[in-house]
Order: C-alpha cells, then structure tokens, then sequence
C-alpha cells in the first residue's frame, strides 16, 4: 500500500504535523483500503469526452463487466422514476432508454458506492449518499448554469467531496461516532465537531485517501478543501463550486439527516467571488430560483439513492 | 374558502408531473417573473388545477387559449391576479413554515439576543405586514412566548400585524380559529395558547394577545410606512406576489429602512424577491431563504 505523498502535508496547512502523521499512518495501515473499482478510470475517460462523441457500445461494455452494476441499470431503467412504458430487455435498450448522461450517472454512483466496503456505517448510508449524489447533481446543474464546460468533473468532484467520511468510519469509527454524535446533539457542523473532538476532519482524511488513487489533482483539491475553497493552493473555482453546492443541499434537506444550525450567506462568501471571477454568468443567476429547482430534484435523487443502494443500506 | 382550497388540492393530485402539459410549465415560468412565486414541479399539479379553474371562468378550451389570455388578452393584468389568487388559497394557517420558525427560534433569536446593541432595550419588534387574519402575528407571539423563560427572558416582544382589508383585521383581532386554520398547530400549543371557543373552534388565549395589536394599513401610504419603523422581523408572505416591478420595489425600499441594522426580512416559503433589493443579503437557514440588513459596517466594498 503507498503511503500518501508529502505534497499532502502541504494541503493541509492547519494540521499539525504530528496529527497529519497520524492520518497517514492510520489510513495506509488498513487493509481494507478502499480501491479504485475497476470501471472506474475507463469511465472518466469517457465522461471527458463530447456526450456526441461517445458510442453507446462503449458504454454498454463498461456496464456489462459488472453484473451488479448491470442489474442496477435495468432496475432503474424500468423504475416508476424514468416512466418507460416497458421494462427494457436488454442492456442496450436500457442504455439507450435511459440516456447516456443516466447511465453515466448510474454507473459513476454504483462504482463509487461498490468501492466503499464499510462494516460500521457510524452515519445512516442513506443519508450519506442522498447528500453526496445531491452535490453531485447541484455541482452539475449549477456548471451549467455558468456555461462551464467541466460538468462532469464538477459532478465527480460533488460525489466524492466528503468521501472521507467513509474513511473515518473505516479507520477512525469510535472517534468520528463521537464526533457524529456531538454534531447532531449540539446541531454545529460536522466539520466543527470533527475538528473539536478529533483535531483533523473528513477532508484531512478524504484528501489522504484520493491521494492513493492518483487520480486528477483538481478532485483532490476538492476532497480536501471543500470547506474553505480559498485556503486551495491550486483549482480554486472547482473547489468553490463544490463549497457553494455542498451548502446548498445543507440547507435544503440534503445535509446528514439532523438540524445544523447554519445560516449562510452565499453570495458574501469568499467561493462565491472566487467562482464569479471564473465565471461571469454567477452575477446574473437567480439564487433563489436555484435553490427552489433544487428541491424538484429531491425526490429524483431519493429514488437514485433507494434504486442503487436500497438493497444495502444497513440502518445505523 | 376551506373546502373549495381543499377541493382544488385532492383531485389532482395523482396526476404525475410528466403527464402535465408542458404549456404549464410556461405558465408557471411567467407566474414567477412576475409575481416571484415558483410552483416546484411536485406542486405543478396545484398551478395546473387553478389553471383549468380559470380557463373554465375565462371560457378558454385549451392551455395554449389560456396562455394567450394571460399573455394577449387586454384583461391579462387582471386575469393575472385571478390565477394568483387560485393557487395562494388556502395557504393561511398558523405554523404554516415551520423551518421559518426554526430559523427564527435556533439562529436568529440567539444571533439577536448575543447582539450588544440589542442588549440594552432588550426589546424586539416583529411586524407581520400582510397579515390577512392574523394568523402569522399570533404564531410568532407564540414562539416568542416559548423562549420568554430561555433566550428571551427579560425581553420585550411587540407583535404587529397590518392588512389593508377592514374585515380581515376584524377577524385577526378576534382570533378564533377552526381546524382548517389550525392544522398545523400542535397540542402542545393548542393546549397552551388557546381557549375553547363556540362551534368547536379554538380562541388565543388573551396573553398571546396582549402580545399583538393590528391596524389597517395600506403599502402604497408612504407617510404611514415610514412611520413603521425600529422593526427587527419583518414577514410578508403572499402579498408583494400583486404588485408590479415599481411598486413592489418601492415597497421592499420601506422595509429595508423600517429594520433596524442586522434585521430580517421573510416571505413566503416559495416566493422569491426576483433580486429588487441589492442593500439585503440572501441568506440561507435549512429550508428556509430570508433577507437581512446588514450592519453599517458589514458588506461595503
């Protein structure tokens, strides 16, 4: 197992380097360490072409090679959420009932959620991912409302964000429970609670473990500096996106499931200013509207999250 | 009133979103450019049953005759106002947003009470502007009531409800309420706040409204509304939904100077300020939006 490289200690500035040398100890000592699963990096290949360029045998391919992944598709395919008339009967005709952008959707969740073998959830799965695919679909409605061509990074970076939740129920379960616990009897933010009672929070953690996977450093920056977009050393507007998304599904019923007594001022945020020097579109979006669209979206992600992870949602 | 808002809402409710004419998306597309209410699309069906109400009164056959009404129509202004008033029926009710409420109780009330400046009156001012019957002054005296022995103690709380119609007022001021008005009040309150009153209905105890005093009062009155002043919570649900560009902005010009510094300003929970003010800052608290008035020294450049 590799060890995290040393330009992790550079992005994580507030950590002590004792409490960094901890996490990294910790994360590269277990065995179970999540790993990439293994459509994964074919997928983001194909997600980073033009959605015209991609051929629907690719895709079906990638959604052959795992029977799960591939019954995943034909249950959402003939479930009551997309209205087809008929069940599909094939992988292709569910490939092509469903959209490839669906599909893509599906099979980047699935892989992700596979990859995750956690035997104590220490927070309701369920939960958990509603609030990480909501941010991934926020991050991706709100590329597109700024004409931003990286969507599907964005969605990427939405659905990984807080993958170090994940890691500290793997590698830290008693202290993250603890940390659970006071956040949601004092209804402060995980963050603030994870870093009162442990001194380091799932973005220390998420950010160890991404830099195991090599994957794009951009994601890693988005991994480790949700919280604080300006503190990023590099990718500062995909940081923020993620940081205004991930507020956003807070404060509209997306959060981890307990009352967090937020008030958040977005557009006077720094990630804000950083994401409207990016992007001018920002000064002109309605905010408002955006964030009722949002709610529509609520009930569709329930049902991506019921029809992909219901089987193996364990209630805390 | 009650059984025709409830009338509207049941029978359509099966229908699915996809099966809504797409015409209707249109029309809830111009409702909100120009009244601020957005109508998700899990409440497309409520937008879609006022239509067909109002289509059946304007003798238009189709959707697409009615969006010409509402768009071509010489009376299109006044039909306008006609569809709003469909699909706002029946929103009144006490408690009617609870993450309102919860935002006033768990962040705003312990941001107001840790203010220094406040601290020396140690007294808070709310005005439910709009307040047809009274409803919303009485459930915020209650919740004010609920934090007088915590977070509020010591404090004075002075609950103000205006509307511009006479009867609404009169009724407001009598505060007897029947299941309708009352069901989304728990026993908790009804057991605490409310006395039996004739014909099954429930009465505000007189200390609720010993908190709360109502008057007439129209928004276009300049001279009235500048006398509204010192408030710290302004709420103004379904009302600026009527008025046009000018005038509402005119009107959301007075409430940003009637609050004091670091107040806030509430409306509806689906309605949208359509960016008229750019002195507030949007805030968001979990399921609810509001607009606060910064300090002097916060938000300049």
């Amino acid at each position: 197992m590799e060890t995290a490289p040393e330009s992790w200690q550079a992005m994580t500035p507030s950590l002590a380097p004792s409490i960094s040398a901890r996490i990294r100890e910790r994360v590269s000592q277990i065995e179970t360490l999540p790993t990439i699963p293994t459509i994964f990096l074919p997928l983001l290949n194909l997600l980073n072409l033009p959605l015209d360029q991609v051929k629907v045998d690719d895709v079906v391919k990638l959604v052959s090679y795992d029977n799960t992944i591939a019954a995943q598709c034909l249950r959402m395919a003939s479930s009551p959420l997309f209205g087809l008339a008929k069940a599909p009967e094939s992988i292709k005709a569910a490939v092509i009932s469903l959209g490839l952008r669906r599909v893509q959707t599906i099979l980047l969740t699935c892989s992700v959620g596979r990859g995750f073998a956690v035997k104590e959830w220490k927070i309701n799965p369920t939960v958990f991912w509603k609030h990480s695919l909501g941010c991934a679909m926020v991050c991706r409605r709100l590329s597109d409302k700024l004409a931003s061509a990286d969507g599907e990074k964005a969605y990427m970076a939405g659905l990984l964000h807080d993958i170090g939740i994940l890691v500290n129920c793997m590698v830290f379960p008693k202290e993250f429970a603890a940390a659970m616990e006071h956040a949601s009897r004092e209804q402060i933010t995980l963050e603030e609670a994870e870093l009162r009672s442990m001194g380091f929070c799932h973005c220390d953690t998420g950010a160890a473990l991404a830099q195991t996977w090599h994957i794009a450093d951009d994601m890693i920056q988005a991994i480790a500096h949700h919280h604080r977009p300006e503190h990023s050393p590099a990718a500062q507007p995909l940081v923020a996106l993620v940081h205004l998304s991930d507020l956003l599904c807070r404060v509209r019923n997306l959060g981890y499931g307990y009352y967090e007594r937020q008030r958040v001022d977005m557009v006077h945020d720094p990630a804000w200013e950083i994401l409207a020097n990016e992007y001018r579109a920002l000064h002109h979006m309605d905010l408002v509207r955006f964030t009722f669209e949002l709610d529509e979206a609520i009930d569709e992600i329930s049902g991506l999250v019921e029809t992909i992870f219901g089987g193996a949602s364990v209630a805390v | 009133m009650t059984t025709g808002a409830q009338a509207a809402t049941a029978a359509p409710q099966a229908r699915s979103a996809a099966s809504i004419d797409p015409l209707y998306r249109q029309i809830r597309d111009l409702v909100y450019k120009v009244s601020g209410i957005y109508k998700t699309e899990e409440k497309l069906y409520l937008l879609a049953g006022g239509c067909e109400r109002r289509m059946k009164q304007t003798g238009s056959k189709t959707p697409r005759e009615y969006w010409d009404h509402l768009t071509l129509h010489p009376s299109r202004d006044g039909e306008l106002r006609q569809l709003l008033n469909e699909i706002t029926i029946g929103e009144t009710c006490l408690f009617r947003s609870q993450p309102q409420l919860d935002a006033l109780r768990k962040v705003i009330l312990p941001e107001m009470a840790a203010d220094k400046t406040r601290q020396i009156l140690k007294k808070l001012r709310i005005w439910s502007a709009g307040c047809s019957t009274g409803e919303e002054a009485y459930t915020l005296a209650m919740n004010m009531l609920e934090e007088s022995a915590g977070i509020l103690k010591g404090w004075t709380v002075e609950v103000l409800g205006t509307d511009l119609n006479d009867r609404s007022i009169e009724t407001a001021n009598a505060g007897i309420y029947g299941d309708y008005a009352l069901r989304c009040t728990s026993e908790h309150y009804k057991r605490k706040y409310f006395l039996p009153a004739e014909q099954n209905k429930l009465e505000v105890r007189p200390e609720v409204k010993k908190l709360v005093s109502f008057s007439r009062l129209n928004f276009q009155d300049d001279s009235r509304m500048l006398f509204m002043k010192s408030m710290d919570l302004i709420f103004c649900c379904n009302v600026l939904i009527y008025f046009d560009r000018a005038s509402k902005s005119k009107v959301v010009d007075h409430f940003f100077t009637n609050l004091n510094y670091g107040g806030y300003f509430f409306l509806g929970t689906s309605e949208s300020l359509l960016n008229l003010n750019d002195k507030f800052h949007l805030v968001h608290f979990p399921g609810a939006i509001a607009y606060w008035k910064p300090p002097l020294k916060v938000g300049k450049p």
